[in-house]
């Protein structure tokens, strides 16, 4: 039936457009933010990682894998923006960031969202392969296999990397 | 002087992070109340990390109208390439247009390079049948004198000078 599902896609990519966008979404939006740390800069690459995803849609062989091509899509995206903005990018402060259900009354939160923005500072200290690792990580669904596949590292790599960012992590955030 | 719990450091942050203390560790920790509470410390700031970190990835959201917007795109993505036979024809047409009109231009100016005015043409025509008026000399009655004054080596030092004839 996949099968079926996915000739009839790649015959037409068009129709399964909204339905994919819906489950793919979030997991996009975030790996584009984590590199990015800009609700708006994130936005624009995950549109034009599902665009450049559906126009190429008839050359994915298996369908089934439209979540984990998609996801280097945009990684690579984000990356290029990264690259190319560098000096232009501005990261969202806590007080832009929409509120989380972790941030609900008083004072307490407040110490949180000043915790929260320190740790921000921290992982971009991080060197790169640690910090890149660490960001894709904590994106939502995303395992190590997920994260090893789409830096195009084992996922055994991607472990030792996670350990040595939160090591370095623990020795600053004091 | 050198801090002796420096060694532990290490080993502490890798007990928090892989959740096992190594016989030495422990044994050292029964004795050394810094590091104990070293330790305490670490085990607080791992917790505080994880309760955070999902925090990190998870401040923002897509806007609610995403999905809308990317659709939207495709859809004019899409009628764009629909679009593209006429327009790739258009400009295909218009770029063969301005080679032409380039070559053309080009095959203008170079013969047109080529071509000498009327009057540069007399003015050459002028140079070229140009003659000095020594020239005139050469065929006046001045060369039989020419031929018939004695020479230099003739006079002065008796050198028999072959005539014309003998040449």
């Amino acid at each position: 039936m996949s099968v079926l599902i996915a000739r009839a896609e790649a015959q037409n990519p068009e129709a399964g457009l909204g339905q994919r966008i819906a489950e793919n979404q979030r997991r996009v939006f975030q790996i584009a933010y984590g590199i990015l740390g800009n609700s708006a800069d994130a936005e624009d690459v995950a549109q034009e990682a599902f665009l450049r995803a559906f126009q190429k849609f008839a050359s994915l062989r298996e369908a089934e894998k439209f979540s984990a091509w998609v996801n280097r899509i945009v990684f690579r995206l984000a990356l290029n923006r990264q690259r190319g903005y560098r000096r232009r990018l501005v990261r969202d402060t806590a007080w832009q960031i929409a509120e989380t259900p972790a941030m609900v009354d008083g004072p307490k939160d407040a110490e949180q969202q000043v915790m929260l923005e320190r740790l921000r500072r921290e992982i971009e200290r991080l060197p790169k392969k640690l910090r890149t690792v660490l960001q894709l990580s904590l994106v939502e669904e995303m395992e190590a296999a997920d994260v090893g596949a789409v830096l195009g590292i084992p996922t055994g790599t991607v472990r030792s990397r996670l350990h040595a960012a939160r090591k370095l992590l623990l020795e600053v955030m004091k | 002087m050198k801090n002796p719990c420096e060694i532990w450091k290490d080993r502490l942050l890798e007990a928090i992070l892989t959740g096992t203390l190594t016989a030495g560790l422990e044994g050292h920790l029964r004795t050394c109340t810094t590091c104990s509470e070293e330790l305490d410390d670490i085990r607080a700031r791992e917790a505080r990390l994880e309760t955070l970190l999902p925090l990190v990835a998870q401040g923002s959201e897509p806007s609610a109208n995403f999905r809308a917007r990317v659709l939207a795109a495709a859809d004019a993505a899409s009628e764009g390439k629909r679009a593209r036979p006429w327009r790739v024809w258009a400009w295909a047409g218009a770029s063969a247009v301005v080679v032409v009109a380039l070559m053309i231009g080009v095959t203008l100016r170079r013969r047109a390079a080529r071509m000498i005015r009327g009057d540069e043409l007399a003015a050459a025509q002028k140079l070229v049948e140009w003659r000095a008026p020594s020239d005139g000399l050469l065929v006046t009655p001045g060369q039989e004198i020419l031929r018939t004054m004695p020479r230099l080596g003739e006079s002065y030092l008796n050198v028999p000078v072959k005539t014309d004839e003998e040449e």
